[in-house]
Formats: structure tokens, C-alpha cells, sequence
């Protein structure tokens, strides 16, 4: 019973990391019909401007007290602010130009500006080589025990993010103006430009709040495996932006509400395939689910029923 | 006016003729790879002879991924997946087929496959060579099956779905395969004679990777191999099937209109293009005498899909220059040689081509020429600030690949070959009638 | 049968809704062998609809469609053009990186055998194929006086010249029954007059039925033997041409109650 609890609640923390990643590759499909494939990339990006804003900051390394509440905001916001910067970069550079071109030219410019990411993040004027360790920015130890599953304040707090900023994204779409505009861009984009929609600044736009998710997902994942030591140049960057793909695919792309519960069901299922049955195909589960998913039920699970394109 | 099957019957040429036009590509293999063998390799460090082995490889694996992701115009990022499976069949098939059969898993191979040091004192053709040559081969049939597996129900996928599912059968592959339990290592040879073959199959090494495999690759077995699938998908392209498959790449609906059975031409480019990618697969494992299916992933994947893009999506000759000049630039850009020489040469070689064909086209010879300087420029100044350009090199692909798609998205050659470019238009009348 | 040897096409009350949107209602047509019928309706009436229900691109809701009595539905659009039904697209749809030639090479792709094994060994069949594929294909440009262009990328020809290319690559499947939509639009009156003459040409020397569509009344009324006319996917008048002209039904869809 304790494992049982103690898988849904890893499973579900996990989740809503990937829930986040998939909203960004879903607002993107959503409007321009494409892989983001640099989208895991720009996840990566955020864990280590986490990481390495925290060290300007000097929070975080060992044996310092750790630190006040807000400066893991702080953290945050930064993280975020940047990651947003380059995803506007991005898609007015690369992406931009290639508005009318065949769909498998924008996957191969994606996939270009990807490599092109890793490789930047692993100079030695960047980020470097060598593994580094997240920062500890929360009491380690844990917060409460539900029959015996360890609550950790970390895991909330990812939790309690993750949660208000898909609010606030679901706020930002269905009830603001630039919302509608988002949704009308996905729904027709030329119709949309007639209509007097700025359609390259919705995109923009969407690229923004895409990239800053990421960066949320790439800081509330140091946050849960603090004090880990990883690597730049390590595919589970990529692996894990391509779990969040599966989960936006599974949920039913360009569907808002399907990424969310794409990427809970991504992450449950990982986790219980480790407890329960092998830890040494956990990459496995997630693809075999995608390729389940696409053959009985293209749309994903959310699919067009409720066409809520963003 | 008559049927078409009508004419078919009356033109077909007398039955003679035949023979020659279906064995010369082998003839032409075999003469190609015992030049590779006997006079380039001897004649070059053995670092470029296994540079030379790389480029075979990578040549195979462009040009079949060529015929999926150039010809039918689907998006195929599971090719490094595909290698691996055909490269694990054959391996095993080497490995444990050699330690059944011969009762070691010792190299058994005649002259042909000989990387060792000083003469070849064996037959010209041994066992091991005929185990080898089987293996590689079952290798690719097995990465075929799981072409055609992957390829019957995903073909339903559209362009980009298409590619994540391969994607997710190369990663699946990766995974099962590094699950599997250690390899029965070659000192205990003698012992796994009696042991079943079944019990022996799933014996892959997993993470560790399946090691210590004979080594049979030489130039002559890879060289002979890049003919082939030259040859093939050559004829493939310039076949009724290569027009479908192209039909498929340029008009899916408008092919389907004309009669064109599109997911059997898809499943069709998938099955061969998976075929190289196993026989490659072969190739591969047993020139390092290696193989991990660890670096066998989707990165290794985007190697090739790097490869089409920049030769061409559907450009044979493309491809292969591709191929090589990937494999070689690493190499290049440690050493870092002047530009100019080369730049100088290309520029006389446009030159004469120009005059020759009296169409001048000064933007492309003064392209060339900033091009150069440029070049040499960057070199000067990295030269002078000690900048090793190789580590960058990674950085350059992704840009290039942006730069491409933006500038130049039909890739060097687009659909047509290299020496299509140069002078006559393709020819407009048939021939044979 | 008595009614598949006369009327080589027989569509009996087909219809198609697409959400709440009926796009064609209970449509039906006999076209017999060398007929050559026509289909006009103003924009939006559901003609093009109408091919695509017929060539296999949309499965019908509901009815029938009969070719040579072959039952043609649920099949797939390249089994609907074995079966002998061929189509041109009123927005060209060549394959536009191919040359002229390979264009219609390729509609004589269904015709033919293509084993793996004779491709790859250039066997005797493969290799007689090949030739009498590209002496058919080339018989079929210089009909449509194209032979000089077969070189050429398709897609770099005039756009009267691709309208006619499209013919040519759907003749080359050897149909029986001809779809043509709007082979006209886009033409001057002087290739106008040519094209009318060549669908003529084509009907009698391949001796086969065609229906088409067009918008340019000249060239309908001149050239059809049998109207049917649709507005908002349903079938308002049907008959000769003089009989069509002078329905008020027409006259009301086309120029509206006054």
C-alpha cells in the first residue's frame, strides 16, 4: 500500500513537470502545426540558468543555510525571463522565415536549432562540460508522512507551482484578450489575420509563454532532485522533452486540458512501470504508450471531441 | 491507342541480353572493393583506411535513409534503430553462429577480411568470412521485418507523427536491447557449444554492450556492400517504383488518383531503406568489433537525417558526398589546411565549366570567391587566437541545418544528381525504341 | 446487367454531410459508354464534392456508385482508378518537381507490373515495360502537343499547358470513364476553342465517357450531350442542354429571384 502511494504521488510530482513541458509543445503545435523539437532543449535551458543564477546569488552551495523563501523565486523568475527571451529568439530567427515552407522543413530547422542548443549549452563559455549539482533551495527534509508516503516541501512546492501557473494559463487563454487571439491564430490563421489579429505577435507570444513553462519545469525539477549532479551533454535532456511530447501527443495536441492530463498520465505510468514492473524499460513504457495512442486513437485521448486548440 | 500491357510484350529485349545488365552491378561491386582493398588501403595510414570504413558505413546509411526520407518525402528519425537491430542480428549471428560452428569465436576469415598486420597466410575466403557475409545479410532481413512492422500500421501517420513513432521504435529498440543479460564471454567458448541456441540469442551484453566480436569488416566487404546499395537505389529511383515514390513525396493525393498504391510504396521505401540500415548495422559492429546499443540512439539518428538533408532529400549522389564529407570534416577541421588552394581550384573548375557550356554566371564565381576569403579569414584567426575549430564542429552542423532550410531547403542537390547539374538537360525522348 | 451494359457509370443517390453541412443530396447519374455529360452549379454547390465522392477521396453516407457493374464503394482512390475511373483537380495537382514526361509515366504506372526484384535486375519484362510505358506516354504528349516540353519540370509549364498535362497523366491510366474538372478555367478563348476540340478528339479515339465540370457556359453547352445542375449539393435540373438553359431553376440558381 505505502508503494502504491508512495508511486502516485512520484508519479503525479512528475507528471505536472511534464504536464508543463507538453503545454509548451502543444501551444506551439497548436498554432503553427509543428514539432517544436528544440522544446526539451530550452527545458534543459531553464534547469541550468537555474542552477546557474542560483550560484550568482550565492545560494545553494554546500554548507550555507538555506536560503530565504523568496530567492527561490527569484530564481524562478529569472530562469524564466531568459528562457522567454530565447524562445522569442528562436522563432523569429529560425522559425519565422520558414512560415509557408513544407512542415518537415520546420521539424529539420527545429531539430537543427536543438543540436544547436545542446552543443551551445556545453561550451566552455556557457554552461561547460562537467556535471554540476542543483542547489538546495528548500528544507531537504520532509514535511509530513501519509501512511507512509514522505511529503518533502520541495514536492509540494512543485506540485502548488506547477498548479498555478497552469491557472494562470488557463486564465491567460479563455479569459483575456490576447487569449482569444491565441485561440483564433490555432483555430484559422488566416481568417484570424483578416480579422485584424497580429498573427506574428501571437506567435511570438505563444513562443514566450511556451519557453517560460519550460523554464518553470527545468527550475521545479532542480528543485526535486536537489543536490543531484548532472551532465549538459546527457540525452536525458532530450528523453525527458520527449516524454513531455508523448505526453502532449497521448492528451490530444493542440489540446490545452489534454496536455495537462497527458502529462499526469505520462508520469503515472512511468513510475508505476518502474515499481511494478521493470526499472530497466522506463523509457520503453512512455514510447510503447505513444505508439499505442497513435495507432488506436490518432487524436489522443482528449482528441477532437473537444476541439479546444489554443 | 494499344494497352500498355500489349507494347510490354512486343519491346521487351531479346532474353540474352538479360544476364549481363542483372550481374554487372555485382561484377562492379566486387572490382570496386578489390581496388578499395588491394590498392587504396595498403597505400593510406591506417587511420585513413578506418576513416575510409566510417564513410562506407555512413555512405549506406544516407543513401538507404535517402530512399524513405528523399524519395517519399516521409520523415524516418528511427534509421540509427534499424541499425541497431540488423547490427545485433548479425553480431550474434557472428558471434555465437562462430562459437556453434567453428567452436571459437577467434576471427575465421580468409585473405579478404584480414585487418591484421603482415600477410594472410589463410585461404582466400574462409568459414568465417561465409558466416559474416550470411550474418550481415540476415541482419538487414531482420531490420527489414522490423521495417516493415514499424512502417504497415504507422503509415497512416501523417509527415510529423510519422517521425516521433520512429523516434519512439528506436528508443524502444535502445532500451530492450540494453536489457538484455551478459554476453557469453569468448573465453568460455568451449562451454557454450552445448548450450542452445535460444539460450544463447538473448545473450546481447545490455548496457555493457556486446563486445569483443570478430572482426571481419575490411574495405573490400564495405566497399563492396556502398556499390550495391549505390547501385540499387539508383535503380530504384530511376525505376517505375522510384516515380511512385516520388509521385508519393510530391502530390499524395494526386498519386493515389493516378493508381499509385501509396502505403505499399511507403511500406515498400521503408522495407529497403531498413534492409541497408541492418546490413550497415553489420558492417558497423563487426569493423569495431563492438556494438552498444546505447550509442545507437536518436542522436545517432540525426547524424544521417543531417546527412540527406544537406545532400539533397532524394539526391543519391548528394547523400553519399554528404556522407563523406561529414565523416572527413571532424578530421579536416583538427588539421585545418588552407582554404584557398581548394577554393582556388573550385573556382577554376567553375570557370571551365561556364566557358565550356557559354553561360556565365559571375554571382556564383564571386560567391566563391568571398566564400574563400572568408574561410581563410576565419582560419587566419583561429590559427593566430589557437581556436580549435573541431570542437565547434557540432555548432556548425546545427547552423548549417538552419541555414539550409532557409536558404536552400531542396538541400545541395534537391532530387537531382550530381552530374545532372552540370550541362545537358535531363534527356527528353526515350531511348530504348 | 442490361443496365451496366449500357450505362457505363451509374451513381445512384450518393450524398455526403459534412458536420451539419450537407454537401451533396441524393446525386445521381447514368452516363453511358461515350457519353459525354456535364456537371454546373454555381461556387460552392458541391461539384467538386462530387468527384471526390466518386474517385474514393470521401466515402458516400449513403448510395451507390457503379462502374462497368464494379460496386466502387469503400474502395480505395487508387483501386477506384484501376477499377477504370481517372480525374484531373480543378487546382492542378501535377507532381511538380517530375518532368512532363514522368507526369504521365506515371499515370501509366497502374497498368503496369512492378515487382521489386525485376526493378533492381532490369529483367526483360521490366526493361519492355519501361519502353513501351514511355513510347505510350510520349504517343500521349504529342496528342496534347506537349512531346516538345517532356523534358521540362512540370511545374515550370504555362498553366493552359498543365491543364492539359493533367489529361494527358489521367488518359494514361487507361480509364474508362473520364472525370474532368474545370479542364477550362484559366484559358483564353483561342485555347478555349483547342480544348473543345480535344476532349472531342478524346472521347472518340479513346472511346471512352467523360464528365465534367465546368464553369465557362460556352464550352459546357457546346460540348455536352447531357446537364445536370447542382446548387447546394442538390440536383436541381438534369437534362439536354437546350432543356437546362431554359429551367427557371437554373436561370434562378444562377442569377438569383428577382
Amino acid at each position: 500500500m505505502t508503494q502504491f502511494l508512495q508511486t502516485l504521488f512520484d508519479g503525479v510530482t512528475v507528471g505536472c513537470l511534464y504536464a508543463l513541458i507538453a503545454l509548451g509543445y502543444t501551444m506551439v503545435y497548436g498554432i503553427l502545426k509543428f514539432i517544436n523539437f528544440a522544446h526539451s532543449d530550452v527545458f534543459a535551458l531553464g534547469v541550468w540558468l537555474s542552477i546557474t543564477i542560483a550560484s550568482w546569488l550565492g545560494i545553494g552551495a554546500t554548507g550555507q543555510p538555506t536560503p530565504a523563501w523568496y530567492m527561490g523565486l527569484l530564481v524562478l523568475m529569472g530562469a524564466m525571463v531568459i528562457c522567454g527571451l530565447v524562445g522569442f529568439t528562436i522563432e523569429r530567427v529560425a522559425y519565422k522565415p520558414l512560415r509557408k515552407a513544407p512542415r518537415l522543413n520546420v521539424l529539420i530547422t527545429a531539430i537543427g536549432v536543438s543540436l544547436l542548443l545542446q552543443n551551445l549549452g556545453q561550451q566552455k563559455f556557457t554552461f561547460g562540460p562537467y556535471p554540476k549539482s542543483f542547489p538546495t533551495l528548500m528544507e531537504s527534509s520532509s514535511l509530513f508522512s501519509v501512511s507512509g508516503v514522505q511529503v518533502r516541501l520541495s514536492d509540494v512546492a512543485v506540485i502548488g507551482t506547477a498548479v498555478v501557473l497552469m491557472a494562470a494559463l488557463q486564465y491567460l487563454i479563455y479569459h483575456t484578450k490576447l487569449g482569444s487571439a491565441m485561440r483564433a491564430v490555432s483555430f484559422n490563421t488566416r481568417n484570424a489575420s483578416l480579422m485584424g489579429i497580429n498573427v506574428d505577435r501571437v506567435i511570438s507570444f505563444t513562443f514566450i509563454v511556451g519557453t517560460m513553462l519550460a523554464a518553470a519545469a527545468g527550475f521545479l525539477y532542480g528543485l526535486k532532485y536537489e543536490g543531484q549532479a548532472k551532465q549538459t551533454a546527457d540525452s536525458m535532456w532530450v528523453m525527458l522533452g520527449l516524454k513531455a511530447f508523448v505526453a502532449a501527443v497521448v492528451g490530444g495536441i493542440g489540446n490545452v486540458r489534454g496536455a495537462v492530463l497527458g502529462g499526469l498520465l505520462i508520469g503515472l505510468i512511468e513510475f508505476f512501470g518502474v515499481a511494478y514492473l521493470s526499472s530497466q524499460y522506463r523509457d520503453a513504457y512512455v514510447f510503447a504508450i505513444l505508439i499505442l495512442v497513435l495507432l488506436l486513437k490518432p487524436e489522443g485521448v482528449l482528441g477532437k471531441a473537444t476541439v479546444e486548440k489554443v | 491507342m494499344n494497352r500498355l500491357i500489349d507494347h510490354t510484350r512486343q519491346l521487351s529485349p531479346p532474353r540474352w541480353t538479360v544476364l549481363p545488365r542483372a550481374v554487372w552491378p555485382l561484377l562492379a561491386g566486387v572490382v570496386v572493393a578489390l581496388i578499395a582493398y588491394y590498392l587504396v588501403g595498403p597505400n593510406i595510414s591506417g587511420f585513413s583506411s578506418k576513416l575510409m570504413l566510417i564513410a562506407g558505413t555512413n555512405i549506406i546509411l544516407a543513401v538507404s535513409l535517402t530512399v524513405v526520407n528523399g524519395f517519399t518525402g516521409q520523415f524516418s528519425m528511427g534509421h540509427a534503430g534499424f541499425m541497431a537491430v540488423g547490427g545485433y542480428i548479425s553480431a550474434t549471428i557472428t558471434y555465437y553462429g562462430s562459437i556453434k560452428l567453428l567452436g571459437t569465436a577467434e576471427f575465421a576469415g580468409g585473405a579478404l577480411s584480414w585487418t591484421g598486420s603482415g600477410a594472410h597466410a589463410g585461404p582466400f575466403i574462409g568459414k568465417g568470412d561465409l558466416i559474416f557475409v550470411a550474418s550481415c545479410i540476415m541482419g538487414g532481413l531482420g531490420s527489414a521485418a522490423a521495417g516493415y512492422i514499424v512502417g504497415l500500421p504507422s503509415l497512416r501517420l501523417r509527415g510529423d507523427y510519422l517521425a516521433i513513432v520512429t523516434l519512439g521504435f528506436g528508443e524502444i529498440v535502445r532500451v530492450l536491447l540494453q536489457g538484455t543479460p551478459d554476453q557469453v564471454q569468448p573465453w568460455k567458448a568451449s562451454q557454450a557449444v552445448d548450450t542452445p541456441w535460444y539460450e544463447l540469442l538473448i545473450k546481447l551484453g545490455g548496457p555493457k554492450g556486446f563486445n569483443l566480436l570478430p572482426t571481419y569488416t575490411t574495405l573490400f566487404w564495405v566497399y563492396l556492400f556502398v556499390v550495391l546499395t549505390l547501385i540499387v537505389c539508383y535503380r530504384l529511383k530511376t525505376s517505375s517504383s522510384g516515380r511512385a515514390f516520388l509521385s508519393i513525396r510530391e502530390d499524395e493525393v494526386a498519386a493515389q488518383a493516378m493508381g499509385v498504391d501509396v502505403t505499399k510504396y511507403k511500406v515498400r521505401a521503408f522495407v529497403i531503406a531498413s534492409f541497408f540500415a541492418g546490413l550497415a548495422g553489420g558492417l558497423y559492429a563487426m569493423d569495431i568489433g563492438a556494438i552498444n546499443a546505447g550509442d545507437l540512439g536518436f542522436q545517432k539518428s540525426f547524424d544521417f537525417i543531417i546527412m540527406v538533408v544537406l545532400g539533397g532529400m532524394g539526391s543519391i549522389s548528394g547523400a553519399t558526398l554528404a556522407a563523406i564529407i561529414l565523416t572527413l570534416l571532424p578530421e579536416v577541421l583538427r588539421d585545418l589546411p588552407p582554404v584557398w588552394p581548394a577554393g582556388l581550384v573550385l573556382l577554376g573548375i567553375m570557370a571551365v565549366v561556364q566557358a565550356v557550356r557559354k553561360h556565365w554566371h559571375v554571382k556564383s564565381l564571386v560567391g566563391v570567391g568571398i566564400g574563400t576569403i572568408v574561410l581563410e579569414g576565419a582560419r587566419q584567426f583561429c590559427l593566430s587566437q589557437g581556436i580549435n575549430i573541431a570542437d565547434f564542429r557540432l555548432i556548425l552542423y546545427a547552423l548549417l541545418l538552419i541555414v539550409m532550410m532557409i536558404a536552400r531547403p531542396q538541400g545541395l542537390f534537391g532530387i537531382r544528381e550530381v552530374w545532372e547539374l552540370f550541362g545537358r538537360k535531363k534527356k527528353a525522348v526515350g531511348s530504348g525504341q | 446487367m442490361s443496365v451496366s451494359s449500357e450505362f457505363i457509370l451509374d451513381v445512384r443517390g450518393i450524398a455526403i454531410a459534412f458536420g451539419g453541412l450537407k454537401a451533396v443530396q441524393d446525386f445521381s447519374l447514368r452516363i453511358p459508354r461515350h457519353g459525354l455529360y456535364g456537371l454546373i452549379g454555381p461556387n460552392g454547390a458541391g461539384k467538386t464534392t462530387c468527384f471526390n465522392l466518386l474517385t474514393g477521396v470521401y466515402q458516400p453516407d449513403s448510395g451507390e456508385v457503379t462502374l462497368d457493374g464494379e460496386r466502387l464503394n469503400g474502395r480505395k482512390p487508387h483501386q477506384i482508378a484501376a477499377a477504370g475511373l481517372s480525374r484531373t483537380f480543378q487546382n492542378i495537382r501535377l507532381f511538380g518537381e517530375l518532368s512532363v514526361l514522368d507526369n504521365v509515366k506515371l499515370g501509366c504506372h497502374l497498368r503496369g507490373r512492378h515487382a521489386i526484384a525485376g526493378t533492381l535486375l532490369r529483367t526483360a519484362y521490366y526493361t519492355g515495360q519501361e519502353r513501351a510505358i514511355e513510347s505510350r506516354s510520349m504517343e500521349l504528349l504529342e496528342m496534347f502537343g506537349l512531346a516538345a516540353r517532356a523534358g521540362e519540370q512540370s511545374k515550370n509549364l504555362p498553366y493552359g499547358d498543365q491543364r492539359r498535362l493533367e489529361i494527358a497523366r489521367a488518359l494514361a491510366t487507361e480509364p474508362k470513364v473520364l472525370l474532368l474538372d474545370e479542364p477550362a478555367a484559366g484559358m483564353n478563348p483561342q485555347e478555349k476553342l483547342e480544348l473543345r476540340a480535344l476532349i472531342r478528339k478524346v472521347r472518340d479515339q479513346f472511346g471512352l465517357a467523360i464528365l465534367l465540370i465546368e464553369h465557362d457556359m460556352g464550352v459546357v453547352m457546346n460540348l455536352c450531350e447531357h446537364i445536370t445542375v447542382l446548387n447546394f449539393g442538390q440536383t436541381i435540373a438534369t437534362g439536354s442542354p437546350e432543356k437546362v438553359q431554359n429551367d427557371p431553376k437554373v436561370v434562378e440558381a444562377y442569377l438569383g429571384t428577382e
